[in-house]
This record gives C-alpha cells, structure tokens and sequence, in this order.
C-alpha cells in the first residue's frame, strides 16, 4: 500500500517551513535596506568560483548604499520602525527553523533525555 | 564461516559505505555556499563534519525502514543471511566507487538499496524460496521517494527563489541588500549538514542492526543499538571532514553562478524536504534532493533555461544506480554463496577495486571528472543570462 498521504504531507510541511523561513528573512533583508543599513556581505573567502571583489569595489558598494540611505524620503521614526521590523523578521526566520527542528526530532530528543 | 567473524566483517564494510557516503556527500551541504563565499571552504568542511555528527542522533526513523521494513526477515519470508548483506554491501561500495571514478552522477543511498536488493534476491532464489523483497514497501519508501523527493525539492526552492527575489526586487536601482543572504546561508546550509545526518548515517545504522537481527544478536523489531549510532554518527563525519579537503582543493571547476538569494533559498528547500522525509521514514538520496533543488532555484531566477541535456543525463544516471548496484550486489551474493571461498573472494575483488580506484584516482586528481560533485555539477542544467534587466519599469 503506498501511503499517499505522507507525500502529501512531506511537500506540504518542507513548502510551508521554505516559504516561511524565505520569505521572513528576505523581508528582514528589504527592511534592512528601507532603514538605511543595506547589508554589504563580502564573500569570506574567494574560492575559484567566486569573482573577485576589490577593496576599491566594496568601499564603493557601501558608499552607494549610503547615498540611497540619504536620499531616503523616510523620517527617522519610521527607519527606526523599519529596522526593529527587519529583526522581528529575521527572529521569525529563525525561530521558525527551530519550531521545524523541534517538530520533527522533538520526541526523539525527548525520548534519549528522559 | 564463523558468524562472528562475518558479522565483524559486515559490520567494517557497513562502516566504510557510511565513511565513503559522507566523503561523497560533504559538496551537498556545502557546495552552494562555498560557491557564493557565505562560508571559508574550511569552516564549511568542519560545520558540515560537525553537524553530520549530530544529526546522525536526532532519528532513527530510516534506519527502521532499512531494518525492518525493505527485506521480509525471519517466518515467512527469506532467511537473511549476514553474508547476503556482506555480498550487497560489496555492490553498494563497489558501485559507488566507479560512478565516483567516472563522474557519473548517482546516489549513496540508492546503491546501498539496489546492493541489498540485488543480493536478497539471488539468496531467495537459490534457497528457492518466494520472493524476498517487500516491493510495496520498495516502491512507497524508496522508488517513489526517489522522484518525488527531487521534483519536491525543485518546486519548493523555485517558488522560494522567486519569493527572495520579489521581495528584495528594487526598481530605482538602489542597492537591494541581497548580499546579506550570504549570513543567511551559514544556517541554511547548517541545516542540511543537519539533515544530512538525519537521513544518511540512518542508512548505515539500518544495515548494521539488519545484520545483527539476521545474527540472531539483536530481537527483530527492537531499536537501534547505542553503539551502533555512535560508531555511526563518527564515521559519517569522518569521511565528510576528509571528503572536504578535495573540494577545497578542486572547487571552482564546475560551479556556476549561484547567487546569496538563490543559495539560500536552495539550501533551505534542501533542508526542510529531508528533514520532513526522515520524519516519515523516507530513505531519499540527498544528493538528489539538493540537485533537484539547485536546477529548482536556478530556474527561479530571471532569463534562466533548462538545459536539458545536461538535466536528463543526471535523470539516467539516477535511474541507472538501482538496478546496476543490485546488479553488483547480485553477482557478489552469487559468489558468496560458495562458502568461505566466495567470501573471501568478494572481499579481496571489493578492496581490490577500492584501492586501485582510489590509487587511479590520486593519478589525475584535479580532472574535472571525479572532483565536480553532482549537485554543482545540477547547476549547469539551468542556464542564466547575464543580469538580464527587470521587466517592469519604474511608475513615479
């Protein structure tokens, strides 16, 4: 007997924990960049895939995120908003991924501790 | 032949399939966020080691399917013998070991099933008893698995990659930020270390308990033994650590452009799919899995194609390891059959054909064959133009 329903409820599950954690951490990141922080991530290492970013080129990047950070029309109350926005987000992203832990390896964990 | 004697000598090479599964599959957690530099290649390697080590305790769920689901054991169905588990452990290494060599794209997991198989039904066959293979249970926790979990995966990480982009989208040109997925990606790609271990040191656990069930050294039915999950968890992330100094080394030669968003909306695909399939006891290849979630998320990006040569070959080569280890491990079973001989015979042939590969493979190391793991190789199915612009225009 194939059991249908545990398909169903394995793309179900891994679609709603993606699309939560997704969709959480990028809004995080769009209201990083409506406060005015634009995260600048150099890569850590450049492995021979990754095109090289010079110091010349990162210190550009940031000052063009400062420039679009000025020109911002927003009052500093609502970048403020924006930004404690960005963290509640990236705390959902994250507490999400461990409700999913949890959900799924909880009782064992349980299980061994008791 | 003496029965602990052979259990020992399961029980190594069951240890060594684990050991080569990790080193095969370190470039699935970590591949996409070497290629993006979310990680040093060498902090990656450790995380991964690490991680591997403690998922490997978070479940056992696999390793039940494995143990006590796949072949019908004891009154009723075929005596499973230790030796036919030694014969279709033979094929899954022997198997793995040459589709690494040709660069072929294929699956751990798949191998050890198709081995296992392989090998139960030469024994049944010459026990002339019925047929030893549960296939219902076959087809609804392997095979099927097997092409649903890639096409999950592909789906979730394109919605998911469509969903980061839209969000982070800026039509005034202004720097969107999309960078910072790069720290997303350190946990994202933790969590399919993690994963990882949840579903693919299982596989091992589960042979190891079938063999001492098959012993008579372990009731049927019971849990996995503590040592064995022990022995496990360290052999996995054993041969993840080592598995990653070659791809530190190599790394480049096949990956293509896989941007921070799309990494981490790859990864979390990855991650979420094996974690809710070990939940149900799926034993689905990981390798697969972050392959079909590689091609998903590319395909979400803008002005990107599926090349679909390149997308079928992988398709082959995953249809292909099933029959073709069980094939392996069919013919191991055979000769094992001999007795003591045969045994010995198998073992000498598997280590011969380990060692020469290995040996072959030190020869011409950095080819672009045997280091361009499959999951970076999936990313050359889906082709991405070069920043083509956003369609909608700015309204002011």
């Amino acid at each position: 007997m194939i059991d249908w329903l545990a398909f169903l409820l394995v793309f179900v599950s891994a679609l709603i924990g993606t699309v939560v954690v997704v969709s959480a951490y990028s809004l995080g990141i769009r209201l990083l960049t409506v406060s005015g922080r634009t995260p600048i991530v150099t890569p850590a290492e450049f492995t021979d895939a990754i095109t090289i970013v010079t110091p010349a080129e990162i210190k550009q990047a940031e000052k063009r995120a400062k420039k679009a950070a000025k020109k911002s029309p927003l009052t500093d109350g609502q970048k403020r908003a924006a930004l404690v926005g960005a963290w509640a987000c990236f705390a959902v992203s994250g507490f999400a991924v461990l409700v999913g832990i949890y959900l799924i390896v909880g009782d064992h964990l349980i299980k061994i501790f008791s | 032949m003496d029965l602990t004697l052979i259990v020992v000598l399961v029980i190594a090479l069951a240890l060594f399939f684990d050991f080569t599964n990790g080193f095969h599959d370190t470039a699935n957690a970590m591949a996409t966020p070497i290629a993006t530099g979310a990680l040093k290649p060498k902090t990656a390697v450790a995380l991964a080691a690490l991680l591997n080590l403690v998922g490997a305790f978070l479940s056992t769920e696999v390793a039940k399917t494995i143990s006590g689901g796949i072949i019908k054991e004891g009154e009723g169905g075929v005596l499973i013998t230790p030796e036919l588990i030694f014969a279709g452990l033979i094929g899954a290494i022997v198997w793995n070991m040459i589709t690494w060599l040709l660069g072929l794209p294929s699956s751990s997991s798949h191998a050890l099933f198709g081995g296992l198989i392989g090998a139960a039904l030469v024994g049944a066959w010459i026990a002339s008893a019925g047929n030893p293979i549960d296939f219902s249970v076959v087809m609804s926790k392997v095979i099927l698995p097997a092409i649903l979990a890639p096409l999950t995966a592909g789906l979730i990480a394109y919605a998911a990659t469509k969903l980061a982009y839209a969000i982070t989208r800026r039509y005034d040109g202004k720097p969107d930020g999309r960078d910072g997925f790069r720290h997303a990606q350190i946990f994202s790609s933790s969590l399919v270390a993690l994963a990882h271990g949840t579903n693919d040191a299982q596989k091992t656990m589960g042979v190891i308990t079938l063999t001492l069930v098959a012993a008579g050294l372990q009731p049927a039915g019971s849990d996995v033994y503590w040592w064995v999950i022990v022995t496990c968890a360290v052999a996995i992330a054993l041969g993840t650590y080592m598995g990653g100094w070659r791809i530190i080394k190599t790394l480049g030669t096949g990956l293509t452009d896989v941007k921070p968003a799309q990494g981490f909306a790859a990864e979390t695909a990855t991650a979420a799919t094996i974690l809710a399939s070990s939940h149900v006891g799926f034993a689905l290849s990981t390798t697969q899995v972050a392959s079909g979630s590689v091609i998903g998320s590319g395909l979400g990006r803008r002005g990107s194609k599926v090349r679909w040569r390149t997308a079928g070959r992988i398709g082959v080569g995953w249809l292909l390891t099933l029959p073709a280890a069980g094939a392996v491990g069919a013919l191991a079973a055979l000769v094992a059959h001999m007795g003591v001989v045969g045994i010995i015979i198998d073992t000498v042939v598997g280590v011969g054909v380990i060692v020469g590969i290995f040996l072959w493979s030190r020869r011409n190391e950095v080819s672009h064959h045997n280091v361009v793991s499959e999951v970076a190789h999936s990313g050359r199915a889906v082709k991405i133009k070069r920043n083509p612009k956003p369609k909608k225009k700015v309204t002011s």
